[in-house]
């Protein structure tokens, strides 16, 4: 471990804990707004993530280039975490709760944009924090690591062993150093566009300016949290079909979004076998909820439409916006929306879940295998966009879904031992894993995680974690031969 | 050819068998169902003489694990037992798949003969599919694959060609006399000649019938010891007894997966004692005799169930949720996703997780000192992705059909594995009355049973429109 890449680590560190406590400030702006005397403790927070920010920036002036692969693995899992572990500041300062357990969890849910809650009763929370929380998951959504490389192109980190760290696995061909940040610039030009036009569709559609910063913060992000206790199910229909469609947008691949937006289709190519899945994917799905809504439940066409479309949206791009109690509908569609959650977005977006270009590549795969068993000497290519790929790259995507899988029923497991019971662990475990938020029981729909003990918070909050770094960065760092030489 | 003729002889067999039931009906079942096979060999015999190629493998296979269960069906149809249709099926199809999931709720109240007939089906299907896998193996072993051969160390790895008949002579002799030993031991434990009859076979298939309505809770503690110990050797590769019982220590050692299964064996029986001692207030032979057999009918996929301890610690629970799916040696009677291709997806994905700290080093995953080529490994990830898709898909339709998320993950995973029934998910509050439940369950039941002991590909195969294309 060389010295040049622990002095690379700190200057890292405290760049992003400068963001963070500039974001933080921001929150003053509702707390003297709205007067609801936090403006002292919030004030106190940012100060203080500034103030260490500043100082392990300061300590290593100069530029250094992380040159061991591990200490890229170690870095991005290190900045999840001190990142939540700054996060849970202002949710301590205030006194919105006075357990470290539960802002562990809140912040941690905040910055992987999960969307679980512990807070019952959201609405009751002072502006402050309410805002607080959207902006960890707007920050946190589109993935601190990427946020800090197009704000610092010139950091001087290995950007391609972060990079492919933060986002391993489907999509790694061809990319290298400076793809990634023309990659970064473009997706967080995406990005700010769509923050900014969706609060303003949301302000002209009637809705209060505070809530649709916030809402449209949470929802672009595949977040979910809410400023409501009821999440979004109290404002107006036509509004939800704009977050639904903000959802939507964030379970895009973003550079996809951008070739879109700036004409340049051209460029795209070939490249829609994802985005084709991905549509029809979203469709039968909403398709089928809405049939079974209208036709097992006897809801009204209207209606299952509307909450077929939005709460399906909802859980594939893992979400976890809540237009209805879906723990209450016909066992398969609450079933089929955790499916969804599981399969997740698009690669590239800001979703979490398996992401459907893998989902793509294991069918595929699987197809080919059961060609080949039926026609041995017939070469059987897995293609993805018409062309074939590597025997590798459906390897890493096959480990990838069986650890995926494993650590899904692990945290079954774990979360059972810990005491909740068996169907609340299964929603849990999926919604926690893939950052949907919501699960079953009392932690679903509109519930909270709030009645959960503490060992299974804590829990909860690693499985965040492991999801968002799609486990293999984390699970890495648990071998014992990680920190062999 | 032979593998015609070795399927074939499963209705045969099973026509052979009929002397056992006194009951007319049993008798009229058993003349339709020998008439049917001798008919269907004349049939099929003429033709029978050119290479088999894969698909006519996949296409006999499947077939013959569709008609025979369906033959099955018939005596519980014509005594009477069961009156519907779906009934007699899911009987039928739980015996050959060797799950041992029932309908019959007071096994007390039935006939003998179909005591009999169940532990018959049963015991055949757990036969049938080690000459399946015998039959799959000697023709995958021409090519690169070599897998299966691998997994058969010893007595076909020679000229496997000619040696086919008499392998699985060989097979069907180490099947047999396991049998009658676990006969003859029942018998002196005391157990009447029909449990130690029914329970002989439940047990060497790993199928899981049992004789009466509390399962194995009626029975003394000798039997379940001697029960525990045959389920253990019933989730052994069978060529690997053939080995130790002809005293080929040489080849038994090297097999990784038999040390695998011991040390798993071992490890979950033991914690799961302390677990179910320290919930339970002490230590007591009663709670460590209930481990180990909870835990052989588990990871042998047996599913005899017994009178659990009061208080069921989580530990067991999630012990026993992994065994099922784990399952036991590949080249067993037992179901599951089996403990060899468990092993090689451990090496590899240790490999990998080395491979993401140093891009540069080259790995091979190795079981029993041979290299797995990669594409190897790739069939194992995508027998694997197929497995977990059948189980969500099999979990969904019966949520459709009125279970509870868990209930249905539990009922899947149980009855694809060939499992059947086990303590742990009537802890879990999943209802375990196959009887009541809705004709569609019954039907998705069935048919994950059958998915789970061809072993997907099979029965993937046939229904695949890329099968019929290339004519």
């Amino acid at each position: 471990m060389k010295s040049s890449d622990i002095k690379a680590v700190h200057r890292f560190i405290g760049t992003y804990l400068i963001a963070e406590g500039g974001l933080m400030a921001l929150c003053l702006i509702p707390a003297l707004h709205f007067g609801d005397g936090t403006a002292l403790p919030i004030t106190l927070s940012a100060m203080f993530t500034l103030a260490i920010g500043v100082l392990l920036r300061q300590r290593y002036k100069a530029f250094h280039t992380i040159e061991d692969r591990r200490i890229a693995y170690l870095l991005v899992v290190m900045i999840w975490v001190v990142m939540s572990l700054f996060a849970t500041l202002p949710f301590l300062t205030t006194g919105s709760t006075t357990s470290f357990t539960a802002a562990w969890f809140e912040s941690m849910s905040g910055v992987t944009s999960c969307g679980a809650t512990v807070f019952p009763e959201v609405g009751t929370l002072p502006a402050s924090v309410l805002l607080w929380r959207s902006m960890t998951q707007w920050f946190g959504g589109y993935g601190i690591v990427l946020i800090v490389l197009a704000l610092t192109p010139r950091l001087g980190i290995n950007k391609f062993a972060l990079y492919s760290a933060e986002a391993s696995g489907a999509d790694n061909t061809g990319r290298n150093t400076v793809r990634t940040v023309v990659t970064v610039r473009r997706t967080l030009a995406v990005y700010l566009t769509l923050t900014l036009a969706f609060i303003v569709a949301l302000y002209l559609s009637g809705m209060q300016l505070w809530d649709a910063v916030n809402l449209t913060f949470t929802n672009i992000s595949s977040g979910g949290f809410s400023v409501n206790t009821d999440s979004i199910a109290s404002v107006t229909p036509l509004q939800q079909y704009i977050l639904a469609a903000a959802m939507f947008f964030s379970g895009m691949n973003f550079t996809m979004l951008f070739l879109l937006f700036t004409f340049r289709w051209k460029q795209l190519g070939h490249k829609f076998d994802q985005l084709r899945a991905y549509i029809a994917v979203y469709l039968l799905a909403a398709a089928f909820v809405t049939i079974g809504l209208h036709w097992h439940s006897g809801i009204a066409w209207g209606d299952s439409i509307r909450l077929g479309v939005v709460q399906t949206v909802s859980a594939l791009t893992t979400t976890g916006s809540v237009v209805a109690d879906y723990t209450l509908w016909w066992t398969p569609l609450t079933f089929l929306l955790l499916m969804l959650a599981i399969s997740g977005g698009m690669a590239g977006s800001t979703s979490g879940g398996l992401k459907i270009m893998r989902v793509l590549i294991l069918l595929r795969n699987a197809r080919a295998i059961l060609r080949n068993r039926l026609h041995p000497n017939v070469v059987n290519p897995v293609r993805l966009n018409g062309k074939p790929i590597s025997g590798h790259l459906a390897n890493n995507v096959m480990v990838i879904f069986i650890v995926f899988g494993a650590s899904l029923m692990l945290g079954v497991m774990g979360l059972m031992l810990c005491g909740v019971n068996p169907s609340e662990s299964i929603g849990a475990s999926v919604g926690c894993l893939t950052g949907y938020g919501p699960g079953l029981g009392a932690s679903g729909g509109f519930g909270s995680y709030a009645h959960f003990p503490p060992a299974a918070l804590w829990f909860s909050s690693f499985l965040m974690l492991m999801g968002r770094l799609e486990c293999m960065t984390l699970i890495v760092l648990l071998l014992p031969r990680f920190w062999r030489r | 050819m032979l593998l015609m003729a070795t399927s074939m002889v499963l209705p045969v067999a099973v026509s052979l068998h009929y002397g056992d039931g006194a009951q007319y009906g049993l008798l009229v079942s058993g003349v339709i169902i020998a008439g049917a096979g001798l008919f269907m060999r004349n049939l099929l015999g003429h033709n029978a003489t050119y290479e088999m190629q894969e698909r006519e493998s996949f296409w006999i296979t499947s077939v013959v694990w569709l008609v025979v269960p369906l033959c099955g069906a018939i005596p519980y149809l014509f005594t009477g037992v069961l009156e519907d249709f779906t009934d007699a099926v899911f009987e039928s199809v739980s015996g050959f798949t060797t799950t041992g999931s029932s309908v019959i709720i007071r096994p007390e109240g039935v006939p003998q003969g179909i005591l009999v007939w169940r532990a018959i089906t049963q015991w055949i299907g757990g036969l049938g599919l080690i000459l399946f896998v015998i039959a799959l193996q000697r023709r995958l072993s021409r090519g690169a694959q070599k897998l299966y051969s691998a997994e058969f160390s010893g007595t076909q790895q020679r000229k496997l060609h000619p040696h086919i008949a008499r392998s699985v002579s060989r097979m069907w002799n180490i099947y047999t006399l396991i049998t009658l030993v676990l006969i003859a031991l029942l018998l002196l434990a005391g157990n009447t000649t029909l449990d130690s009859f029914c329970l002989a076979l439940s047990t060497v298939s790993t199928g899981g019938f049992t004789t009466t309505q509390f399962g194995m809770s009626g029975f003394s503690d000798l039997t379940l010891t001697i029960l525990t110990v045959f389920m253990f050797l019933s989730g052994v590769n069978v060529a690997l007894l053939y080995n130790f019982f002809t005293l080929k220590w040489r080849r038994f050692k090297v097999n990784q997966e038999f040390l695998f299964y011991v040390v798993l064996f071992l490890f979950a029986s033991l914690s799961c004692f302390v677990a179910f001692s320290v919930a339970n207030g002490g230590f007591s032979v009663a709670n460590l005799q209930f481990s180990f057999f909870h835990i052989a009918s588990t990871i042998s996929t047996c599913g005899f169930y017994t009178d659990s301890p009061a208080v069921w610690p989580l530990w067991p629970a999630v012990l026993t949720f992994v065994l099922i799916l784990s399952g036991a040696c590949a080249g067993s009677t037992g179901g599951g996703i089996k403990l060899r291709r468990l092993m090689t997806l451990f090496l590899y994905l240790r490999n990998y997780l080395t491979r993401m700290v140093h891009p540069n080093v080259v790995f091979t995953v190795k079981i029993d000192h041979k290299k797995v080529p990669g594409e190897y490994v790739n069939k194992i990830f995508g027998f694997i992705f197929l497995y977990i898709c059948f189980i969500i898909g099999g979990a969904f339709l019966l949520t459709c059909c009125g279970s509870s998320i868990h209930e249905a993950f539990c009922l899947a995973a149980s009855n694809i594995s060939n499992l059947g029934p086990s303590p742990l998910i009537n802890s879990l509050g999943a209802s375990l009355d196959y009887a009541m439940m809705p004709v569609l369950s019954k039907w998705v039941l069935v048919i994950l049973m059958l998915v789970g002991r061809l072993e997907i590909f099979a029965l993937l195969a046939i229904v695949s429109p890329s099968y019929w294309k290339h004519k």
